[in-house]
């Protein structure tokens, strides 16, 4: 099935959660991270929960520091 | 999970370098890249990374997280103090010509912040009686940016109608802001009563020992950032979605003004938190029992506590709270003098500026902290010249009320 993470199109073979995700796509500073999911950020307790279906749109987004894309 | 272990365990799964199961104390100013482009692209926003310390560092990035999961919100920012956290999280949303509404019965320091200092740059509040809505909704106009109120007012111990003032903001297209320090997660997550950012000083319950000051923003995700009057966060919105207000906070206001927590602070907040929940239940315990037994006090003029089944926010405590009123209550001896002389007497009781301290502490908030106030703005804030604030500590019930009883015998005995 078809996922959009950070804008670009990923296959993945069966249908994982977003703890699995993170790991998958081997993200930076997972304890950092906040995923949206089709618009809407997920509770940190919902990752192991929120099962991702085909189609769904993913963003990796982190609020920690950087400053320059005002 | 359950707040009790994610009091414990939120935030840090343990130190996957040495196998500490403390959260380290990361005592450092900046963070060496391993190459030039690697520090560009953190700065640049591109990488997640630590860069300098007044803007993230890892030690309160665990406290940041541990405060999340218990708030169940989608991200907080920790500063240097509640004030800092009051100051941040305001500056992230209003401008000249906006205008706040605020509950007339909250904290000094937040009144004088609102009052003086925002009002010198340009940023009116309106202070109304915040138990009752209708109060609210009369104030309401286009200028109004925000909503602040306490989940308990202090020192006024008013306990707003948070799901019908959320319910008010939201139809106004503006968001909540609330103050959990009284309360803390473990007795209400204003998040799902509605309200839209929740703010904290962790000096006091979350703290718990008087050991170090600290304060707290957490963004419930209740409130749609893609829309509302705030043309900085919605624009910023379309880059970073939902997490708009704590990006903006982060990296402008917060990275501006420089409120940022010591790393030490951080730590002895997330050793706090441990051990929150089991003191929660003892702080309301105790002060519930101290409103009943003043209550039955003849030299006892009045006492405020809302968990007081007399008092007109009960039904409120039951609903929200379900019913734990917090660990503060005020009490009235009659005049000035006889409350002075009660703080002289006691022996336990620590007669200090503070709240949430294991310790019962008390204070006289008409000399202290609301000194700089005249008796009208006194009268409208719901503090009295005879008032004593009381934050009930965690020591045994019997060892605090026989001290606060030889103090009021004393309080009233004739002097020679």
């Amino acid at each position: 099935m078809n996922l959009v993470v950070n804008g670009k199109n990923t296959d993945i073979s069966d249908s994982m959660t977003v703890t699995e995700l993170l790991a998958k796509e081997d993200v930076k500073m997972p304890q950092m991270v906040s995923v949206e999911l089709n618009g809407q950020i997920l509770k940190r307790s919902e990752f192991e929960t929120t099962r991702l279906k085909d189609d769904d749109k993913v963003e990796f987004l982190y609020y920690m520091g950087g400053g320059t894309c005002l | 999970m359950k707040a009790d272990t994610l009091a414990i365990h939120g935030g840090f799964a343990g130190d996957s370098g040495s196998g500490a199961s403390a959260v380290p104390i990361c005592q450092t100013v900046s963070y060496a890249h391993n190459t030039a482009q690697a520090l560009a692209d953190a700065f640049a926003g591109r990488s997640p990374g630590y860069i300098y310390t007044r803007i993230a560092n890892p030690t309160t990035t665990a406290l940041e997280s541990r405060l999340t999961e218990l708030e169940d919100g989608i991200g907080c920012v920790a500063t240097s103090s509640g004030m800092a956290a009051v100051a941040s999280a305001v500056m992230a949303l209003v401008k000249a010509g906006d205008e706040i509404i605020a509950a007339a019965g909250i904290f000094g320091g937040t009144v004088s912040l609102f009052e003086n200092t925002l009002r010198r740059f340009g940023v009116v509040t309106n202070f109304v009686d915040a138990a009752d809505t209708s109060n609210l909704q009369d104030a309401l106009n286009e200028k109004t940016k925000l909503i602040f109120i306490e989940t308990i007012g202090n020192p006024r111990m008013d306990v707003p109608d948070i799901p019908a003032i959320a319910e008010l903001a939201h139809k106004a297209g503006i968001p909540l802001v609330v103050d959990n320090t009284v309360t803390t997660p473990v007795v209400f997550r204003p998040g799902k009563f509605g309200a839209d950012i929740v703010v904290h000083s962790t000096s006091k319950f979350i703290n718990g020992h008087g050991t170090a000051i600290g304060g707290a923003i957490i963004d419930a995700g209740n409130y749609n950032w893609r829309e509302g009057p705030f043309d900085q966060i919605r624009k910023l919105s379309q880059k970073v979605g939902q997490l708009a207000f704590l990006w903006y906070l982060r990296n402008v206001i917060y990275r501006d003004l420089g409120g940022c927590p010591a790393p030490m602070n951080s730590f002895l907040m997330l050793q706090g938190l441990e051990t929150l929940p089991p003191r929660m239940a003892k702080h309301c315990e105790n002060a519930e029992r101290l409103a009943q037994f003043l209550q039955s006090h003849p030299n006892v003029s009045w006492v405020n506590y809302p968990g007081l089944k007399t008092s007109e926010f009960h039904d409120r405590v039951i609903k929200l709270f379900t019913g734990r009123a917090g660990g503060l209550l005020t009490f009235g001896l009659g005049d000035k003098e006889k409350a002075f002389e009660f703080i002289d007497s006691l022996r336990l009781g620590k007669n200090l500026a503070n709240l949430g301290d294991a310790k019962t502490l008390v204070l006289h908030p008409a000399s202290t902290i609301f000194g700089e106030f005249d008796a009208h703005e006194l009268g409208s804030m719901g503090v009295t010249p005879d008032m004593v604030r009381v934050s009930v500590g965690i020591e045994d019930f019997e060892d605090i009320k026989a001290d606060f009883e030889q103090a009021i015998e004393r309080a009233f005995k004739e002097k020679k």
